[in-house]
This record gives structure tokens, sequence and C-alpha cells, in this order.
């Protein structure tokens, strides 16, 4: 009975460490969202140009040993600055019905992305100052790691944030109205482009949060993190459904959890094969995702 | 008010509109009627500034609307209410409708507020509705939202994508009162539309389109005497 009661400790300590860490991909799902919500485009340079973010706020950390605070305002300005680059270079001047080429050149752009982080930092991995990792507390049998907490914290206020902005704003209203029906928003006086522009930098303004979590989570920044985080990202947006901002919070928090279980159990090279299964599982039995899809009357 | 003068609408290599010129006068309903593919809807969604025209010019009062934006043009007072009504289907009704006023600048907002005030007494049911999401609307509701929608932008002319379409008969005249009213209040009105009987019974002026040109334009009662368009558009023998 002991052994049963120390394994089911471990591993709900393991979901919850996981569905905090989540937060990360709940803010990237978000950010994959909103833009595919906007304009109905996928944008795969998103993460890469979250964790491009991260890296120029670890260079004004090394630089001028910036405190925590500006950390993750300059990664957060800095990816929302390379998001409207993104749409610029990737979305701004190709055919609006063209999606296969949008698509193909925001593959170029993460690539490219990719590319110039290895080239300037020769490729190998720099440490990212980490933030209350030495915090920790004590709930019973469960330990919460402060970093943890802190990225958790994090995202909700990011979330919470975007939301208002969406929901209470002249720019929310706007971007709304554009991602449900483009021709009337322009019949209202909403400009597509200044409002496409705005929601890719207010994605990058998140990417960019995400990415200096991630890395102060990490504790290191390295190239090789871009691709997981792009594929978790998309894994999020699929299963939570594409265009829906609840069902990528909740899946995000989902994938964190079912991550690290999965890992618990099967330990971290098997780990990443089990998301992707996962995405393959709803790809097949739920396409539309948890909340794909919303009933209107036409 | 509105003179369309002599303008070319181009997808792609077709040309929709071959030259077209048009006026709408001020406090009148004027009318576009015409077949499928005549280029009625394109004629107001070039005005809209929805497609740009590839030559001729567009003017509304002493404004030269022909290289304006949408958003600019909406600023101008002109407001379209577009063919199957285009309602923002996730968006409440009052969002919707503040929606129309997004081209009003910031510091109108107690006007804004007096005008939003002002669309729900005159349509109570989207008063009772106003926290619904505009799809769950029918279809009379949502055409009474795309008319509040563009009313929210204070419209000096307000032009009319078929607002009948689709519609129950009662709605239809439900539709047609309001087209009187407003103009009666002084919009002036750019009415598109294939029920030809009942914009005859509100215009002052008619316009026929054919293959993107104008071909016949006069009063109702001209238009009603023209044998041709007796037997086309009318019905023969019937009025």
């Amino acid at each position: 009975m002991d052994d049963f009661w120390f394994e089911f400790v471990e591993v709900t300590q393991s979901i919850g460490d996981g569905v905090l860490f989540g937060s990360t991909y709940a803010l990237i799902g978000i950010g994959f969202t909103l833009i595919f919500g906007a304009m109905g485009k996928l944008n795969v340079a998103y993460a890469a140009a979250a964790m491009a973010g991260a890296y120029s706020s670890l260079a004004i950390y090394i630089l001028f040993d910036a405190p925590l605070v500006v950390i993750f305002i300059v990664s957060a300005i800095c990816a929302a600055i390379l998001g409207y680059l993104v749409y610029l270079t990737c979305f701004r001047f190709i055919p609006v019905h063209n999606h296969l080429a949008a698509l193909m050149a925001s593959v170029g752009g993460l690539f490219f992305i990719d590319e110039v982080i290895v080239h300037a930092t020769r490729g190998s991995p720099l440490a990212f100052p980490s933030m209350f990792s030495e915090a920790y507390f004590e709930v019973g049998p469960y330990g919460i790691r402060g970093d943890l907490l802190f990225v958790f914290f994090i995202g909700l206020i990011s979330t919470g944030v975007l939301l208002y902005v969406l929901f209470r704003t002249r720019l929310g209203l706007a971007t709304r109205a554009v991602a449900q029906q483009d021709v009337a928003a322009r019949l209202c006086g909403m400009s597509i482009h200044l409002t496409n522009s705005t929601t890719f930098a207010v994605a990058g303004l998140l990417g960019g949060i995400a990415g200096a979590m991630t890395a102060a989570a990490v504790g290191i920044l390295s190239p090789v993190m871009i691709l997981p985080l792009t594929i978790k990202g998309l894994i999020v947006t699929v299963i939570g459904g594409l265009g829906s901002i609840p069902g990528a919070i909740i899946a995000g928090l989902f994938v964190g959890g079912f991550e690290n279980v999965v890992m618990y159990f099967r330990g971290i090279d098997e780990r990443d094969m089990y998301v992707v299964a996962l995405l393959f599982i709803f790809l097949v039995f739920r396409p539309n995702g948890l909340f794909g899809k919303t009933i209107t009357r036409d | 008010m509105l003179k369309v003068d002599n303008i070319v609408t181009r997808y792609g290599t077709i040309e929709a509109l071959k030259g077209l010129s048009l006026e709408a006068c001020e406090g009148e309903v004027t009318c576009l009627l015409g077949p499928n593919g005549a280029g009625k809807t394109t004629t107001l969604f070039t005005i809209a500034g929805i497609l740009k025209a590839h030559s001729g010019s567009i003017t509304f009062e002493k404004d030269n609307l022909t290289n304006l934006s949408a958003p600019g043009i909406v600023r101008k007072g002109v407001a379209l209410v577009p063919e199957n009504r285009l309602i923002f289907p996730q968006m409440s009704v009052e969002e919707n409708l503040v929606a129309g006023a997004f081209a009003r600048p910031r510091k109108d907002s107690p006007a804004i507020d007096a005008d939003l005030e002002g669309i729900y007494e005159r349509f109570p049911r989207l008063k009772e509705r106003s926290t619904q999401p505009g799809g769950t609307l029918s279809g009379g509701e949502q055409q009474m939202l795309a008319i509040g929608r563009a009313l929210m932008a204070r419209p000096k002319i307000m032009m009319m994508d078929e607002p009948s379409l689709g519609l129950a008969p009662i709605i239809v005249e439900e539709i047609f009162d309001i087209i009187r009213l407003l103009n009666k209040e002084g919009v002036s009105i750019l009415l598109v539309e294939q029920n030809a009987r009942m914009a005859l019974k509100v215009a002052h002026r008619v316009y026929l389109l054919e293959g993107g040109k104008v071909t016949f334009n006069g009063n109702p009662q001209e238009m009603q005497q023209d044998e041709v368009i007796q037997r086309a558009y009318l019905g023969a023998g019937s009025v």
C-alpha cells in the first residue's frame, strides 16, 4: 500500500509540474491560434520568432546585466517586432487565397531564423538566468518548484491581459471582426493590413514572453529548443481547435501534464514520441480539436 | 450627390463594369435593377472601395472617392449594407452595432452611445437579443442588424444590396418600410434589388444595368411605360 501511495504522489507530482510548465505551450498555442483565427493561415515561423526574442533578451542580460523584469519585456518586444517582420515578409504581399504560398514562406521564415540563431551562437547552448529556482514550497506530500510557479503566473497574467484586449478594447473588436467577416470589417472602416499586422505583433509579444519563460524554466537557451517548441505549439493549437483561445489554454496545460507523466513512465527519450502520437490520435478522432467549431445558423 | 463616371472594374481580365455611369441625388432613393451578373453588386463594391476601379471616377459631394480605401470612404459618409448581410457571427448583436461606428472618432463616444439607443428604439428585436451572437439571429433580424450596423456610421448615403434576399414576404414589407422611413429622415439611398416591383414603389430614380452598363435610366413611371422592360422585369400585362 505504501508503494502505491508513493507511486501516486510521484505521478500526480509530475503531472502538476507538467501542467505548470504547460503554460508556456499554452501561450505559444494562443499565438498560433490568434494568427490562424485572424488570417486562416498557419504562421510556422512563430515559435522561432519567439525564441529569437528570448535570445535578444539574453543579449541584454549579458551586456547590461539587466534585471528580470527587463529581460521579459525585451524578449516580448523583440519577438513582437520579429512577428511584424514575419507578417511583412511571409504574409502581407502574398495573395489572400494562396494559403500554400504563405505556409511555405513561413516555413522558410522558420528555417531562416533558426539558421541566424545557430550562426550567431555557433550552435551551442547558452545559460539563461533562471528565476526563483531556489524557491520551493511544500504542500503536504507535494513540492512546488518556484521557477515553475513563476512561469505559470506570468502565463496566467499574459493570458488575462490578452483576453482583456481582445474582448474589451477597440483593437480587440477589430481583430475579431476581421477574423469573422473581413469584407464587413472593411465596410465598418477597419483596415485589414493594420489589424493583421497588429495581431502578429500581439501574438509576438506573447511568444516572446513564452520564449523567455521556457528558457527561464529550463535554465538554458539552445537552437535545438526551436523545433520542439514549434511542434508542440502546433500540436496544442490542433488539440485545442484551430482558432480557439480557451482550447489553446486547456490543450497547452494538458500537453504539459501529459508529456511529463509520459516522461515519468517511459523516460525523456520517448516523451515527444507520445506527444506527437497524441496529435495523430486527435487528427483522426477529433480533427476539429476540443473547441474547434462553433454553431451558428448559417 | 454621388456621381459615378464611366467606371471600369475588372476581376482579373474579365471586365465586370464596362464604363458605367450613374448619379444618386440627395434625399432620393436611387434603385439599380438588372439581371444576375449585370454588375450591380460590383458597382456597390467599387463605390465602397472593396473593389478598385480600373478607370473612371467616383465623386461624393466634393470628395473624390476613386482612390480612397474602404475605411476612408465610410468616413466620408458612404455606407454599404452588403448582400447576404455579412454579420459578424460570433460577436454579440451589440458588438456588431458598435463595430459599425468604428470609423467614427473616439471623442464621438457619447453620440455613438445615443445612436446605439436610437437603433434599439428603431429595432426593438435587436435590443431583446443584444447579447446573443449575431450568427444565431433569423434572416430578417440579421438584415435589421446589418442596416443598424451601417446606420451606426451615420451615413449621408446608404447603399443596400438586395436587402430582401431570402426573406419572407411579410419581412420584406418591413424592410421596405424601414427604407422609406430612413429616406424620409433624410438618408439618401442607393438600392440594389431583384424584387423590382417593391423597389419601384420606393424609388425616385431607376437605373437598369445589363452586362456591366446602364441600359435605361429614368423615373419609375417611365420605366413602367417601357414595353421591353415591362416584359423582362415586371411581368408583362400585369401592372
